[in-house]
């Protein structure tokens, strides 16, 4: 029932002599949302101003349902709705000045429309008010707003929760999903903080230096390569820990401390069956095992490397 | 395929929903309200000239010209012009018109250049600052080409020029009718056209001085906003127009002796120095001349202009 939204085809860039996007590979379907996770200067936001014809293409193509943002411009982007970098408004103008001057640039937005949006962003009450006197949350939303007038079967994200506090940062993550769920609208959220996305994405697609180093699914475990031998952090409540901590430093090679009544240690996900197996073999109690979220976090900070996050 | 006036209609809000906009039409506001009173409180001007005593009225007039040269030594040149209008309106037996709205219009059009300058600033912002609030992104990710973006934007600057030049008009035409009166709606009056003294239609003399000053007005106004698009700053744009516009003759007097001197667009920009037996100001000019440079100038302008702006990569500051 997902089709493909927007298809990106090597895209790459070349500023000057310097490849910035290496050659990029993946697409996005509709109903979903694809969390664009890289650090800082990674090439997001190149990647991004690509998608929407800001910025010329130097190799590849962008494709928004089969049609080409190099070649079809104008039917390409008039599905895309797109906030870049902050969500930059005329601060002269009230919301509904603002969201009334773009209107004007697509045809077929209806007075009704424009009302439907501001509800769904839930800015009746400030949308009279001038935009240099808004809240920086309001940008955001006002942003949204603008990006979703035409009713875009692509909206872009760039860095949305920049900024925001925890309420304000739920609250967009609610629109996505239900913008994604109830309107089948494909979405990209690009961010260089996992956490915040982790939430909200079905899919995370990681860049660095230009290049798409893993796509990855949140919610289902993907038995990769890279998986497998990644370490996760394992806790357990066993009983007697001492001879838990022995046993797995004799027949397993691992290093494991005790601290506040749990065994502690790191081992590759696929071991944690035959431990188990092996402690009750020898007669000791396991009350409880508890596997680290933070898996995912861990394998981003593995494949960008710790120190390259800004 | 979008509504072109739609765009046009776009550009023009941005422009006179700021606040700064309005600032200079007050200015222009004030300045031509302040130039009636002084006109009026100052006794320079004859309000109206009376059915069967305007000769003696104008005679008495010349006398005192004749009295204020002898004695003061002032203003001989323009004091003897004066007194040959009077003869002349002595001579052909027309009564001459008491100063009116339409010759307060006709003094007005030197603050063509005040509204050459107000364009220039709304062109060398229109593009500018699209890109400084950053705004631009926005606006070029429409279903739109950047060719009529731009189009628009260009548009509604002649526009500016057109509202404000009405408003000036207007505006001094009113002011002149309360402190001056109309008189007429088709007034005549004896003027000194290079070929001697002419008893001519004030409103086509309106239509001419103002027209030719358009053209200065519209060069810089180009010039600027091509400036505004490839440079993205404002203060960029404003500065060279504004320093062109003030150094402009004296450039073309500086090279005068150069014979390339007469491509310069300054050089061009002034077309009254073809008109009623005007020399023009290089030898060898002509008309046709100037309006070939014109016109090659105004492509280059718009060619960089747009050029620019369709290839431009659009991206953070």
């Amino acid at each position: 029932m997902s089709k493909q939204a927007m298809k990106l085809i090597n895209l790459k860039k070349t500023i000057g002599k310097k490849q910035i996007i290496k050659g990029l590979d993946f697409e996005i379907n509709s109903g979903e949302v694809f969390g664009f996770l890289g650090p800082n200067g990674a090439g997001k936001t190149t990647t991004i101003r690509m998608m929407v014809g800001l910025m010329k293409i130097t190799e590849g193509d962008v494709q928004i349902l089969g049609k080409s943002i190099r070649s079809n411009y104008k039917e390409a982007v008039r599905e895309v709705g797109a906030i870049v970098e902050n969500p930059e408004m005329y601060p002269f103008m009230t919301g509904l000045q603002n969201l009334n001057h773009f209107a004007r640039m697509i045809p077929g937005i209806s007075k009704e429309r424009i009302q439907e949006v501001i509800a769904l962003v839930g800015l009746e009450n400030a949308i009279r008010q001038k935009v240099g006197k808004y809240s920086l949350g309001m940008r955001q939303r006002l942003g949204i707003a603008q990006a979703l007038l035409h009713k875009p079967s692509v909206l872009i994200l760039d860095e949305p929760t920049n900024g925001l506090d925890p309420a304000g940062i739920r609250e967009i993550r609610q629109y996505i999903r239900k913008l994604a769920t109830e309107q089948n609208v494909a979405v990209i959220i690009s961010s260089h903080l996992l956490s915040e996305i982790e939430l909200m994405c079905d899919r995370i697609g990681i860049i660095k230096d230009g290049e798409l180093v893993a796509i990855q699914s949140v919610n289902e475990i993907s038995d990769t390569e890279v998986e497998k031998e990644l370490l996760i952090h394992v806790q357990m409540e066993v009983k007697p820990p001492k001879s838990a901590i022995e046993l797995l430093k004799s027949e397993f090679e691992l290093d494991a401390e005790f601290e506040s009544g749990l065994v502690r240690f790191q081992c590759p996900k696929e071991r944690i069956p035959s431990i188990i197996q092996t402690f009750v073999q020898n007669g000791i109690s396991v009350y409880q095992v508890e596997v680290s979220k933070a898996r995912l976090e861990d394998k981003f900070f593995d494949l960008i490397g710790e120190n390259s996050i800004g | 395929m979008v509504n072109f006036l739609k765009l046009t209609q776009n550009e023009i809000k941005k422009v006179y929903i700021q606040k700064s906009t309005w600032v200079l039409y007050m200015l222009l506001a004030l300045i031509i309200i302040g130039g009636g009173i002084l006109t009026v409180t100052t006794d320079v001007i004859t309000k109206e000239y009376g059915e069967d005593t305007w000769k003696e009225e104008l005679q008495e007039e010349n006398q005192k010209l004749t009295k204020e040269m002898e004695e003061e030594g002032l203003f001989a040149d323009y004091n003897t012009s004066l007194i040959e209008i009077n003869n002349y309106y002595i001579e052909n037996d027309i009564r001459p018109l008491g100063y009116n709205a339409w010759q307060y219009v006709q003094e007005n059009a030197m603050l063509v250049s005040l509204v050459s300058l107000f364009t220039i600033i709304i062109a060398a912002g229109i593009v500018a600052n699209e890109f400084r609030w950053g705004t631009i992104k926005l606006l070029l990710i429409r279903p739109i080409s950047r060719f009529k973006i731009l189009l628009s934007k260009f548009v509604a600057v002649l526009l500016f020029a057109f509202y404000t030049l009405l408003f000036l008009i207007i505006l001094s035409w009113i002011v002149g009718a309360i402190f001056f009166g109309i008189d007429s709606f088709n007034p005549h009056m004896v003027m000194d056209k290079h070929g001697g003294l002419e008893y001519v239609s004030v409103i086509k003399e309106i239509i001419f001085d103002y027209g030719f000053k358009l053209v200065n007005l519209f060069m810089m106004a180009t010039f600027a906003f091509m400036i505004s698009s490839i440079f993205r700053s404002s203060p960029i744009a404003i500065g060279t127009a504004v320093f062109l516009m003030l150094a402009g003759n004296s450039i073309v007097m500086f090279f005068a002796e150069h014979s390339w001197s007469k491509y310069i667009l300054f050089a061009n920009t002034d077309l009254t120095q073809y008109v009623g037996g005007n020399e023009p100001l290089i030898e060898g000019m002509t008309l046709s001349f100037s309006i070939t440079v014109l016109v090659v100038y105004f492509v280059v302008f718009v060619c960089a202009s747009w050029g620019v702006f369709m290839k431009r990569d659009v991206a953070g500051n």
